[in-house]
């Protein structure tokens, strides 16, 4: 009876402020260095895998890019603060039980502020087989969230071309639709403003192909599941990687890519503004 | 208004019946040869119109006086020199002759000043209306002859207008004409007025066609002399230094020979152009891409304002992969493009994170020191690169950043506090959820990382984070600005961890100050001007006290004005102008110039006197339009319809036409004849005729 008059009472209690305590120092380094997060769904070996797919893609980004992430952490929707994060992957399983009400409304924000989610229903191989499978799973987790209406990412999306250029993006599986935001959604009102909010980023990405199984390296650097069959194999856990570096660098500099188009015409305009003589220094 | 009226107590046609009858009787008396047959009806006759009861109607008539209109024109220009007495003198004389004159009513009507100029035909339209046309004898007018209403001008009157012209015939003006001003001008480009000079009336024949020297000042600059013709239309560029108001003030030096001229009121114009910037052209360059790469895109896209050039290096030079080149999507820095060839077009480049990796060579970091020395802006947001090897504290433009690392990097949640520079700072102060005052707690989220610098003594450090340690650091580097802010943290705030904060208003401002946005200045005086020559002086400074402005008047008086604080940084005082003009206020070495009322007051635009406007008025009426220069005229009264004026033995003479109007106050009524007379006519009529039928008396034809 005592015990659960102190249950009570800590229920009672108003959660500590963490402003008072510190943030959590796993998520403050995240913070910092840019790490890339997972929810954990509580599936110990599916969590593994996305530890190290993560870790695969961030030695990855490590190696070729400017981008120097920390170790991957793994967030517990229910408790951690995902407002000190800015990419979120997360893998969706069966068992996994949806997050609280009060979760939601921090994703939400997240999402609102800038924050990108993946959502991996990790089914590519019998997706096209009609199944519920995954998608199910995917409704029942991601409905409460504010995300926009979607579509199949277009050829000339800046994912295409945002470090790689690539016309696919293959994870372990391969020739599944990946789903962004709309394009179609900034003519009227966009349901949740996250174009105009975000630079036009889109707040989620939705597909089916098991990056993380793709990317995930073990303790010694080694791929730790099979992709496809030999070199082709090979060359698909490249694209997969590729991809993956495109998706971090679309999460990290948003649209810059698709500027970059309208750079020589700028510079031009300033020319021509300012009454240089000669245009032609620009191919 | 006398008159004959009928009041019959039976209807007409009875009447009429009654002096038939009396007709036929007397027809009938005369075919039976009756003697009395006249008499006989003329009493019936008698009898009808006593019937008809004729009356007598007396009306009681007023004569009234005439009324005069004498218009009396006090506007400004009215005051020019020796004007003032003529109007007295003529004024006293005409009311003298018009008050000798029997039954003749002054109506004085006095034209003031009018934000619109001299309306003297809307008072001339109010004075007819206001009193009876057919009382109206006269009206006369002193005046300039100047109305900025002409066409409230009435067409007509009802009585002579005489028009008296203030001002000497040897009068003459050179004045200064503002064709056109623009209201608006792009910073850095010139801004055209089109101006002339203008001679009116006499001019002294050593000055006709001689230039007149024009001298133009825009403010904070040097005075230019222009020589300019008369009349020659001139189109001045003027620059446009920097936004918001530019005011440019053009002056006319008095003529050097002749006679002088009327006024040097009209000689000087004050233009104010509001100055707009172009588009902002901000280079972003991004050294890595990281969480708070995008609030920069999103601060700098979100502004339709900016053309955003940004370059990321997504890919270091000591990194290579073995992908073929066909498959990646980068693209070459066209470094010697930017920071070479255009670098002055930028009006801000951000280094965000950005980490010197031999990308840029040590000559295109100069570019950038001199760029920011001759007037260009650096924002430098800093990561932990900062504390490395690969710091841009390290380049050349290490020179000019205004605090240098100490190599050590805080990796400590902090809160950003305002220093007491920075809650005077127009970048910091009045931040939403920024402390009221000093010391109080922000209600910011924090941020999660620093880099722990050392300011440079002639910086302004304006955040810290907790316990003093400068944060973000702003200075001025030659003509330039550079702003330091030393975490990349702020997109925390944007994410609203821990309730977030003002991360876009504070990296706006940070940018707008380091582009010398006039907003955002630290040490400003400001004025903003009411409708009704009204002033809130504002001054904006870093200090704790500010002393009083100096109010130098267009007519060199100077006025002091005490400046109370509003908020830290924040003093204002209220100033009511006396009168239009071009003002300066002064604090320290900062002036402002600023034009209250009209550019050049409307007065003062034609000063010599003309009788134009009034002319058509005076002609349609029989009227005169005369010089007050050749005598004030005899005042006299003439019949309607014959001519007001003309030349006598004492000199011209304008007249009054009395119009003696009349009032009618009573009506009585008195019947022609008491009934008893009536009685005693028909009874004397009917009883001659009887005594004459009878015989009794013998009819006159015997």
């Amino acid at each position: 009876m005592i015990r659960l008059g102190l249950l009570l009472l800590a229920l009672l209690m108003p959660p500590p402020v963490a402003a008072q305590e510190g943030p959590d120092p796993r998520l403050a380094a995240a913070a910092r260095q840019v790490a890339l997060a997972y929810v954990l769904t509580g599936d110990a070996e599916v969590d593994e895998t996305s530890r190290q797919g993560l870790d695969g893609l961030s030695l990855g980004l490590t190696m070729r890019t400017t981008v120097e992430p920390g170790a991957p952490v793994g967030i517990d929707l229910d408790r951690d603060d995902v407002s000190m994060l800015t990419f979120l992957y997360w893998p969706v399983t069966a068992a996994q039980p949806a997050p609280s009400p009060s979760a939601y409304v921090r994703l939400n924000h997240f999402l609102r502020s800038g924050g990108m989610i993946l959502f991996d229903t990790r089914d590519g191989d019998i997706a096209g087989a009609g199944t519920p499978g995954g998608r199910a799973d995917l409704q029942r987790l991601a409905a409460p969230l504010d995300i926009p209406p979607l579509e199949p990412v277009p050829e000339d999306h800046v994912l295409t071309r945002s470090f790689y250029l690539l016309q696919d993006f293959p994870g372990r599986w391969r020739g599944n639709p990946l789903w962004a935001e709309a394009a179609t959604s900034t003519e009227g009102l966009p349901v949740a403003g996250f174009r105009r909010l975000n630079d036009g980023v889109s707040p989620v990405l939705i597909g089916a192909n098991d990056w993380a199984e793709a990317w995930a390296i073990d303790d010694r650097g080694l791929p730790t599941h099979q992709v496809g069959s030999g070199l082709d194999g090979e060359h698909q856990r490249e694209l997969a990687l590729r991809f993956g570096i495109n998706l971090v660098m679309y999460v990290l500099t948003g649209n810059y890519k698709s500027d970059q188009v309208h750079v020589p015409a700028l510079l031009d305009r300033l020319g021509r503004d300012r009454g240089y003589p000669g245009l032609g220094e620009w191919p | 208004m006398t008159g004959l009226r009928f009041d019959p107590s039976l209807p007409w046609p009875v009447v009429a019946v009654i002096a038939a009858l009396a007709l036929l009787a007397a027809a009938w008396a005369l075919w039976r040869g009756l003697p009395g047959w006249s008499l006989r009806g003329l009493a019936g006759l008698a009898a009808a119109a006593a019937l008809a009861a004729p009356v007598l109607e007396r009306g009681v008539r007023h004569g009234l006086s005439d009324i005069v209109i004498l218009l009396d024109d006090r506007s400004a220009s009215q005051s020019l020199p020796g004007r003032d007495a003529q109007t007295d003198a003529a004024m006293d004389q005409i009311t003298g002759q018009l008050a000798a004159l029997a039954g003749v009513e002054l109506r004085r009507v006095t034209v003031a000043d009018d934000p619109d100029g001299t309306l003297i035909g809307t008072a001339l339209t109010r004075a007819l209306a206001a009193e009876p046309e057919a009382r109206v004898a006269g009206i006369v007018a002193v005046t300039d002859g100047q109305a900025h209403d002409a066409a409230m001008v009435p067409a007509n009157a009802p009585a002579p207008v005489h028009v008296l012209l203030t001002g000497q015939p040897t009068d003459w003006d050179r004045r200064l004409v503002i064709d056109e001003a623009p209201a608006f001008g792009l910073i850095d480009t010139p801004a055209v007025i089109r101006l002339r000079i203008e001679d009116q009336g006499a001019v002294p024949p050593e000055m006709v066609g001689r230039p007149a020297t024009l001298r133009v000042r825009v403010e904070g600059e040097d005075e230019q002399v222009i020589a300019l013709p008369p009349g020659i239309p001139l189109d001045l560029p003027v620059s446009i230094t920097h936004a918001g108001q530019n005011v440019v003030s053009i002056r006319l030096d008095p003529p050097e020979a002749g006679a002088p001229q009327l006024t040097e009121q009209n000689d000087a114009a004050a233009v104010q152009i509001e100055g707009v910037r172009d588009r902002l052209r901000v280079l972003l360059v991004s050294g890595e891409p990281h969480a708070g790469e995008r609030t920069w895109r999103n601060l700098l896209k979100s502004d339709a304002n900016v053309d955003l050039i940004h370059f990321t290096i997504l890919r270091p030079p000591d990194k290579m992969d073995g992908v073929p080149v066909d498959e990646v999507a980068l693209i070459a820095f066209p470094t010697q493009e930017l920071f070479e060839q255009r670098i002055n077009d930028f009006d801000l480049i951000i280094f965000d994170r950005y980490r010197v990796r031999g990308i840029l060579p040590r000559d295109y970091f100069d570019n950038i020191r001199r760029y920011v020395q001759e007037g260009g802006a650096l924002l430098v947001s800093a990561g932990p690169e900062m504390a490395s090897v690969e710091s841009l504290n390290l380049s050349p433009i290490g020179d000019i950043l205004p605090a240098r690392p100490t190599g050590r990097v805080v990796q400590e949640a902090f809160t950003p506090q305002l220093t007491a520079d920075g809650h005077r700072h127009p970048v910091t102060s009045g931040l939403p959820g920024a402390p009221a005052e000093q010391g109080g707690e922000p209600g910011w989220g924090r941020w999660l990382q620093r880099q722990d610098i050392i300011p440079d003594p002639d910086a302004q450090v304006v955040m810290t984070a907790e316990g003093d340690a400068p944060l973000l650091v702003l200075d001025r580097e030659g003509e330039g600005r550079v702003a330091l802010l030393a975490s990349d943290q702020v997109w925390l705030w944007g994410r609203g961890f821990e309730g977030g904060g003002p991360q876009l208003e504070l990296l706006r401002r940070i940018a707008h100050w380091s582009m010398k946005e006039p907003e955002l200045e630290e040490e400003a005086l400001l004025a903003q001007t009411g409708r009704d020559l009204s002033v809130t002086v504002t001054r904006r400074t870093m200090q704790d006290e500010a002393g009083p402005v100096t109010v130098t008047a267009p007519d060199g008086s100077t006025a002091e004005l005490p400046l109370e604080p509003q908020e830290p940084g924040r003093f204002t005082g209220h100033w009511q102008a006396p009168a239009p003009g071009l003002y300066t206020l002064q604090h320290g070495d900062l002036t402002r110039l600023m034009a209250l009322g009209p550019a050049a007051p409307r007065e003062f635009e034609q000063t010599v006197a003309s009788g134009e406007a009034l002319a058509p008025l005076a002609e349609a009426t029989g009227g005169a339009v005369l010089h007050l220069s050749d005598g004030v005229p005899d005042v006299r009264t003439a019949r309607p319809g014959r001519s007001a004026h003309g030349w006598g033995v004492g000199g011209e003479w304008i007249a009054i036409t009395p119009r003696e109007a009349a009032q009618v106050s009573g009506l009585s009524r008195r019947p022609l004849l008491p009934d008893w007379a009536w009685l005693a006519l028909i009874a004397g009529l009917a009883l001659a005729g009887w005594l004459l039928e009878g015989g009794r008396i013998r009819s006159w034809k015997r």
